[in-house]
């Protein structure tokens, strides 16, 4: 008798501790998500080395009794530090910068330009979101999702609204990953066939004093005028000297590969931590997620106006397809520009062209998480 | 967080667009002035302009010889177009001077 109590007894403590005792529908909820994720990641491929992640963190985050967010020190507890104390993305943005060719952009600098005008989308949405009620700080960070730049999104929400950052995060990197199918239908009614089918004329050769002294610069410059973004462009900056001075190979092979794909690992992962139900499962999810999607639409269409402009101003020198890649989302964006480009005119090869504005948008949206910064923060 | 200057959705994207736009026209700026005082580029040469430049595109080159003797790269072309379903004889290899595939190639695995 004793026996069959004690076993009981024994029994029902596991199940008081387990996960199923305090299982709610809003874990179930978000374990499906963390499931549709998965699978959009690894049958449909969309950005699977961060949906991945991002989703397996989600279904880890809504199991109960887990005590990663108690008092104990853990490992997913550690891993959540480097997302709340901005440790991660400029880690992130050290591999970009080591993996990103800055030539086409030092050939051609008016790009920048372009770049510049993509940032539109980032306040359109900062606009919609304000209208629909969130505070100035939830807006700006929902809206720098149209920068189309994951490091910059999630650095932004954790400095101005952190309960927001997993659907902040959610929307961004799936939006950068339907790219392909979200600029194309703009850039073809925003262009005319004739400016589709604009060749461009071959980008200037680079000399490596141009790109070893562009990044120093480049973190000299931005850094004094807005010191709120000095580790991200600085990492970024200090990636690309890593790869452009030709005597730091191992540091940019680490930074491009190694330290990279294991920032990316607790990047990524830590943001699906985040998607917990308490916090995911409200409506503002929902308006980010749509506001994400005006911001992308915005920005792909402030860059091909202004690629139209400088079009007609240079006599038909630039395609403005180039524009919908000042977007960021690198390399993804100027990809598509290369795709519609020859989809217009076989042979027109847009893909060099387009990475300067893509660059620059990298630059554009951290500039204007800079600015944000310094008006509210 | 201090109080914001302004709440105004309209004056904060009036305000952050004319930052941006003044910093990347700053950074343009010095990127030309990079190249201006840059002791290592080549000397500008005055290159004829070919007539070629003028006259309308071909529609259609002329096949030449293939350029190379390398027969595993002849072959690994061969195969590569097959493989995208074209039949065909492959009469002309020639490099053209563009690096857009190159390029796209690099280009390929650095999503993020």
């Amino acid at each position: 008798m004793e026996f069959i109590n004690a076993f009981v007894v024994s029994l029902q403590s596991v199940w008081n501790d387990s996960g199923f005792a305090a299982f709610t529908l809003g874990h179930g909820i978000m374990i499906l998500v963390g499931l549709i994720l998965l699978y959009l990641a690894i049958v449909k491929e969309f950005e699977p080395l961060l949906l991945g992640p991002i989703a397996f963190g989600c279904i880890l985050a809504n199991i109960p009794e887990t005590g990663f967010f108690g008092e104990e020190m853990n490992v997913m507890k550690a891993i959540n530090y480097g997302i709340a104390y901005e440790i991660f993305p400029p880690l992130i943005f050290l591999g970009i910068g080591a993996m990103t060719d800055f030539s086409p952009l030092l050939a051609r600098p008016v790009t920048l330009m372009l770049g510049a005008a993509a940032q539109i989308g980032v306040f359109v949405a900062l606009a919609g979101a304000m209208v629909l009620g969130f505070t100035v700080h939830e807006a700006a960070a929902i809206g720098i999702i149209g920068g189309a730049d994951g490091p910059t999104s999630i650095y932004l929400s954790t400095k101005l609204a952190p309960h927001l950052l997993g659907a902040i995060a959610v929307a961004a990197y799936s939006y950068m990953s339907l790219v392909p199918l979200i600029q194309p239908p703009v850039m073809m009614l925003l262009t005319s066939q004739k400016e589709r089918e604009i060749q461009m004329e071959n980008l200037r050769p680079v000399t490596r004093f141009e790109r070893i002294v562009f990044p120093i610069v480049a973190t000299i410059f931005i850094s004094l005028l807005l010191p709120s973004i000095a580790a991200l462009l600085g990492c970024l900056m200090l990636g690309n000297l890593f790869r452009e001075s030709g005597v730091m190979d191992r540091l940019s092979d680490t930074a491009q590969n190694a330290l990279c794909n294991m920032v990316t690992i607790f990047l990524a992962t830590g943001t699906g931590m985040t998607m917990s139900a308490e916090s995911f499962l409200v409506k503002e999810t929902l308006l980010i997620i749509v506001l994400g999607l005006i911001a992308f639409i915005g920005g792909t269409a402030g860059g091909l106006i202004l690629g139209k402009i400088m079009s007609k101003a240079t006599g038909g020198k630039i395609n403005p397809l180039i524009g919908s890649a000042g977007v960021s989302a690198v390399p993804m964006a100027a990809r598509v520009s290369q795709m519609v480009g020859m989809k217009s005119k076989p042979g027109n090869y847009l893909l060099m062209h387009a990475m300067g504005p893509n660059v620059a948008g990298v630059i554009g949206t951290a500039v204007a998480a800079g600015t944000m910064l310094a008006m509210l923060k | 967080m201090h109080q914001p200057v302004t709440t105004n959705p309209f004056i904060i994207m009036l305000i952050n667009m004319t930052v941006v736009f003044i910093v990347l026209i700053a950074l343009m700026y010095l990127i030309k002035l990079i190249h201006f005082i840059d002791p290592t580029k080549p000397k500008e040469k005055k290159v004829e302009t070919p007539a070629v430049v003028s006259a309308p595109a071909q529609p259609v080159e002329t096949p030449a010889p293939v350029e190379s003797n390398n027969e595993e790269i002849v072959a690994a072309i061969t195969a590569a177009i097959s493989s995208m379903g074209v039949t065909g004889v492959v009469k002309a290899i020639r490099p053209i001077n563009r690096d857009g595939w190159k390029q796209s190639g690099r280009a390929f695995n650095m999503n993020y």
